[in-house]
């Protein structure tokens, strides 16, 4: 349509544009039938950690498994639906235009909804790739590709056939937003398919690590906090009509911020093996990105100056007032917290999760709600059908956000102090991990109410919202607006500088590209050539087959999301679970398993610490070795059966990817396999246990996994691995 | 922070969107100039060589943790008979069954039975000839190719002791359902 009517500015003539509204409210409908579903599944996951017979002894309800689908709803399905819908909106009025195209649009909307009901279905049956907010496997990972091109297109497309010259703050934010999430997703899910839900990532041990939570930390950055700004710049000015703050803040905050997040990622890698100078610019960037971060927070909460009475009398602007101040709260923490000597103590305890719940329960969410409370008004050409509900929504929902914070901040200091207590005789004070997960179970308890707080919140804005649609007025069009055919400064002075830029689309697409780039590269490239981190004087041997059958168990019932594989660099670390972890030692690990967070102990020296015989009881009941144990039991490991078959395609796949399997092995993988399950099954059954075809279970598989970590690294004179695996 | 400083930029109106032209806050480029300061300074530090790597800093931390134990670390065994007199204290069997049932029962059964590990109730012993002095030397070293771990560094010298003569009180004590046995007969 632009160019349609070609007049000169003395005659501008004026053009009917019709909003596209109804895919914002299908957008915001999904929203919150999927809030609905991520605050379920998030409270069941805290109630199974206070108390593990809500893990119900079902395989396809366990934490291991949820946990996952609560990250990847909470994420994706209710902040992502959330984004779109705020985005579709504000874009549209922002560029005076309707959406480039409606097909699009709806594609997009359809398609982020497929994706989420097959994570919904894929996720619990235990298909993932263990890589946190990135489990879905390869179909749906192209699927996410292609919908967000979609949505990009449809996006870049608006802007293209904008009608006002300048590109207003909040669209700086989305565009670098579709640009890194893009960037962002594709590197980090180049994986090698297996079969038809199982693929493999192509980088292996720290490689793939220092990739992971370039991905991670970003996934928080341009999911979480770029969009959320962007319609923090919309919504809030909106809400109270006010102007922004200060326009120069804004440059500045957001090339700051885009450039300096993307370094951040190493921070949650501090003391791993990780190399040295990749932790200190992970933690130096996260400091550099406190005061960029602030820069919003500033601009949103200074923008209410003259209207400050407004978060007395208004919900809308309670939610968003609160929501800024959880993100200032959380971005200072971030920093805080990414400090090395700090890390050491809150790094795999649950004030980690406290800090990310402060962020999302409280900057996402809040944002989401206020947002939702202006936008059903508007879109259904009516009133909220109670106020005062809503604010009965914002109070409960705010003692859920804080009781949260503060049980979780609280539990993981707490556990984190026990972990590295010692008496005067260099022993640690509470060698018995159990013991320190037994203190803060009361804590997982507060932490399950807080959330059912938060929920309860949410479900009486849902009712809130249903019963004003309901009341709504039943003749529902689209927004129409008058506006200038022509973009109203086109024929105005040349500009300099940033207002220019703000003209030039692609121009300033590629700044913002380049702006995510140049950090990435610098700190990806280098672990791209892992050999010169590894040490050749102490090979490892890969997984022999059954073992590697077993690490995909491992990961099918998400035990990463409860125990690390990486032993720190830190006295306490070495004193509780032996020698810190090497480079080499995860370097054929494709997927790494360093974990993020220990409600179980380190694993990566577990292998020969127990007979096979402990390991069996300890997986159809933790509590038969140890007792008070919170992991959830696994009886059905015993009963299902390993699928051989594949462990030959598995180990092809593993030695495309650069696995150093002999030729025997991958010819052979699953016979080995098998001569290995009979050798575990043989000693299982001499140590009493009776069940037949014990050899051909996943029980089996899982053992051997276990029994092997740790012990990869082979010992001078010892020719483990390939010819053991070949000599069966 | 008056509003009278806040001017709106001419032509800038998206939507009905203003912005004002106010500076950005003194504090905050401060604050930001700050960070990147401390980010050159740490860089430069740990980077040039004259911080310690994380790999020293663990090196530095063992030894001191090395020393403490060398200085106060367990002291040469009592002989047999002294260690027997000992094993006899009530109290030392009261500590001693704690921590049997904490540490030990889950591989070993609640009665000594054997289960994972062997019955240690009977007169098969695998390791050593059942002595205190041989129950001490398994338990503080372990036998970990086998799959008990060393308990020296979680158990004190005093909870060894407590455990041993614990283990050592209850030989022939015939609990049900006993293990059958294993290693050496020792008469």
């Amino acid at each position: 349509m632009k160019g349609a009517k070609v007049e000169s500015p003395k005659n501008n003539q004026l053009v009917k544009v019709i909003y596209d509204d109804k895919i914002v409210k299908a957008f915001l409908l999904a929203t919150l039938v999927f809030a609905g579903v991520a605050f379920l599944v998030g409270v069941l996951i805290a109630l199974q950690l206070a108390y593990w017979p809500f893990n119900m002894n079902l395989e396809w309800f366990t934490y291991g498994r949820m946990r996952p689908l609560h990250t990847n709803a909470a994420i994706f399905a209710f902040g992502g639906n959330a984004i779109f819908a705020g985005i579709y909106y504000s874009t549209q009025r922002l560029c005076k235009t309707r959406m480039f195209n409606d097909t699009l649009s709806w594609l997009h909307f359809w398609g982020w909804q497929a994706i989420i009901l097959s994570a919904a279905i894929t996720l619990p049956l235990g298909y993932s790739q263990s890589k946190e907010y990135a489990e879905l496997e390869w179909p749906i990972d192209i699927a996410i590709a292609v919908f967000w091109v979609i949505f990009g297109v449809n996006f870049f497309g608006t802007l293209y056939k904008r009608r006002e010259k300048h590109i207003y703050v909040a669209l700086w934010f989305y565009i670098s937003t579709i640009i890194t999430v893009a960037m962002l997703h594709i590197v980090n899910s180049i994986e090698y398919p297996v079969s038809f839900l199982k693929s493999y990532p192509v980088w292996a041990g720290v490689q793939d690590a220092m990739i992971q939570w370039w991905y991670g930390h970003n996934a928080v950055a341009f999911f979480l906090t770029t969009p959320f700004l962007g319609l923090m710049y919309y919504f809030i000015p909106k809400a109270v009509n006010r102007p922004v703050y200060s326009y120069r803040l804004s440059i500045v905050h957001f090339w700051a911020l885009i450039f300096i997040y993307i370094w951040a990622g190493p921070h949650h890698l501090l003391y791993t093996a990780l190399p040295d100078w990749a932790q200190t610019f992970g933690m130096v960037f996260s400091v550099m990105l406190w005061a960029p971060s602030w820069g919003g927070m500033i601009n949103g909460l200074l923008t209410l100056r003259g209207v400050w009475h407004l978060l007395r009398t208004d919900p809308i602007v309670k939610f968003f007032v609160t929501a800024v101040t959880f993100y200032g709260m959380s971005t200072f923490e971030g920093p805080l917290l990414s400090i090395k000597s700090v890390s050491h103590l809150g790094h795999y305890t649950d004030w980690i999760i406290g800090h990310v719940h402060g962020g999302t329960l409280g900057w996402n969410g809040f944002m989401i709600f206020g947002m939702t409370y202006f936008l059903i008004p508007k879109l259904w050409r009516t009133q909220m059908y109670s106020k005062s509900l809503m604010t009965t929504h914002f109070w409960i929902g705010l003692a859920g956000i804080v009781l949260y914070y503060v049980s979780m901040t609280t539990a993981g200091i707490t556990q984190g102090l026990m972990w590295r207590a010692m008496d005067g005789n260099g022993n640690l004070l509470y060698p018995d991990f159990v013991e320190t997960v037994l203190k803060i179970v009361p804590l997982y308890w507060v932490r399950a109410f807080a959330g059912t707080l938060y929920m309860v919140g949410f479900f009486i804005m849902a009712y809130n919202v249903f019963k004003t649609i309901q009341l709504a007025p039943s003749d529902q069009t689209d927004s129409e607006v008058m506006v200038s055919a022509t973009p109203k400064e086109l024929h105005s002075e040349p500009e300099t500088g940033h207002r220019r830029l703000e003209g030039l689309i692609p121009t300033f697409s590629v700044l913002a590209f380049l702006a995510v780039f140049v950090g990435s590269v610098l700190e990806i490239y280098p672990s791209l050539n892992l050999k010169q981190y590894i040490k050749d004087e102490v090979p490892v041997s890969p997984y022999t087959p059954l073992e590697l059958a077993g690490r995909d168990i491992y990961i099918k019932e998400g035990c990463y999301t409860c125990h690390s594989q990486m032993i720190r660099q830190l006295a306490d670390d070495v004193l509780r679970f032996g020698k810190a972890s090497t480079i080499s030692e995860s370097m054929y690990d494709h997927p790494f398993q360093w974990g993020s967070k220990r409600t179980g102990p380190d694993l990566a020296r577990v292998g020969k610490k127990y007979p096979n015989l402990w390991h069996y009881k300890h997986m159809i009941d933790p509590r038969s070795v140890t007792p008070k144990s919170i992991m959830p039991n696994y009886p059905w490991l015993a009963d299902n059966a390993i699928d051989f078959v594949i462990i030959r395609k598995k180990v092809s796949v593993m030695s495309a990817l650069g696995v150093p399997y002999d030729e025997k092995t991958i010819a052979q993988a699953d016979v080995i396999a098998e001569n290995e399950a009979k050798v575990i099954a043989k000693d299982l059954a001499d140590q009493g246990i009776t069940q037949q075809g014990l050899e051909r279970k996943e029980i089996v598989a899982l053992i051997a996994y276990m029994q092997a970590l740790g012990q990869k690294e082979k010992k001078k004179g010892d020719d483990n691995g390939k010819t053991v695996a070949g000599s069966l | 922070m008056s509003n009278e400083t806040d001017k709106e930029i001419a032509g800038h109106d998206y939507d009905g969107i203003k912005e004002y032209d106010n500076p950005l806050p003194g504090w905050w480029l401060m604050t930001f100039y700050g960070t990147i300061i401390f980010a050159f300074i740490y860089v430069i530090h740990y980077e040039s060589g004259s911080g310690n790597t994380l790999k020293k800093d663990l090196e530095i931390a063992m030894a001191q943790i090395e020393s403490v134990k060398t200085s106060t670390g367990p002291k040469v065994l009592d002989s047999e008979d002294v260690l027997l007199e000992k094993a006899k204290d009530p109290k030392l069997l009261v500590v001693g069954a704690e921590n049997y049932q904490s540490k030990c029962a889950s591989c070993h059964g609640a009665e000594l039975q054997g289960m994972i590990g062997p019955n240690l109730t009977d007169d098969f012993w695998i390791h050593g000839k059942g002595n205190m002095t041989d129950i001490i030397t398994t338990v503080r070293t372990g036998v970990p190719e086998k799959g008990m771990p060393p308990w020296e560094g979680i158990l004190k010298n005093e909870e060894v002791l407590a455990v041993a003569s614990f283990i050592h009180s209850k030989h022939g004590s015939k609990p049900a359902n006993p293990k059958e046995p294993q290693g050496q007969k020792v008469e």
